[in-house]
């Protein structure tokens, strides 16, 4: 037998509080944006809006900005980058051995599309506590403009 | 009367759903352990949290990393396509009693923690000969 019976035990009831608890919180199943990405991600991308530009909030921490590689084409922003965890470490410390490695190291690249209404020849980046901030300036017919409206 | 009961009831239920939605859940940083003879480092990705937002604690045998992340947002924007959600992180680990407490040194750079935790000079491991008789 591969499996222990355990109908009528206690642990059948265990089993079921469990399969409960799993329906309960969606973690069967779960239920996520169709856009969504997987945990683990690297680097996740936030983007919003205001009346003149398109930020993109890109989080990669730990990078050296001279080896960040970002280029828009049309709507398309394309970022990559490589990042080697194991330098974070520093030189002074001999280390033998590790409990986890839990952060994404190496080469990565992603392409996001923006909204149509971006310019992408004016374009500001910048890098701070691990982000980098790209504003994106919106074309200027596409700006929201006040309209008078003369009342006759 | 009946009616009026219900409706206080239903009141009660959305501030409290409103008060959950208020409070966004904290981020899990990813992290690297590290450790040799002299010390354990620990490196956290916590991309937008500066110095001041950090806040690192020792008690007893926990330690506990949290980092509020800077707003950097401008007032009137709106977001259109989110990926990532949340104010702080947020992260704990039980140290044991090896860890020499008052060395603990702390960098920040690029939104990565480097934590080196020493380890006090008597419980470093010492080489035992073995005797073969």
């Amino acid at each position: 037998m591969l499996w222990f019976d355990f109908a009528d035990s206690i642990w059948n009831e265990f089993d079921k509080m469990q399969r409960e608890i799993e329906e309960l919180f969606d973690l069967t199943a779960p239920l996520s944006n169709i856009r969504s990405v997987s945990r683990g991600t690297f680097p996740v991308i936030n983007v919003g809006e205001t009346p003149d530009n398109v930020i993109v909030y890109i989080l990669a921490p730990g990078i050296d900005p001279s080896k960040i590689d970002l280029t828009i084409e049309k709507n398309i922003l394309t970022i990559s980058a490589e990042r080697d965890t194991t330098k974070d470490i520093g030189e002074d410390v001999s280390i033998d051995g590790y409990h986890r490695r839990e952060r994404i190291s190496g080469k990565f690249k992603r392409i996001i599309s923006l909204p149509e209404t971006i310019d992408a020849n004016n374009v500001k980046a910048q890098y701070k506590n691990g982000i980098i901030i790209v504003t994106i300036g919106k074309k200027e017919e596409e700006k929201s403009k006040k309209i008078e409206v003369a009342i006759e | 009367m009946a009616d009026e009961r219900k409706d206080i009831a239903k009141r009660e239920e959305t501030n409290i759903s409103k008060d959950i939605a208020k409070k966004t859940r904290a981020l899990v940083p990813p992290v690297d352990i590290y450790e040799d003879n002299e010390k354990i480092v620990l490196l956290a990705d916590m991309p937008g949290v500066s110095k001041d937002g950090l806040d690192i604690q020792i008690e007893k045998n926990i330690l506990s990393i949290k980092g509020k992340i800077e707003n950097i947002v401008p007032e009137d924007a709106k977001p259109i396509y989110v990926e990532f959600g949340g104010n702080e992180y947020v992260r704990s680990f039980t140290i044991g009693p090896e860890v020499d407490v008052n060395r603990i040194q702390a960098n920040l750079n690029a939104g990565v923690l480097k934590l080196i935790l020493p380890k006090a000079e008597e419980v470093k491991p010492k080489k035992i000969e073995v005797q073969v008789a």
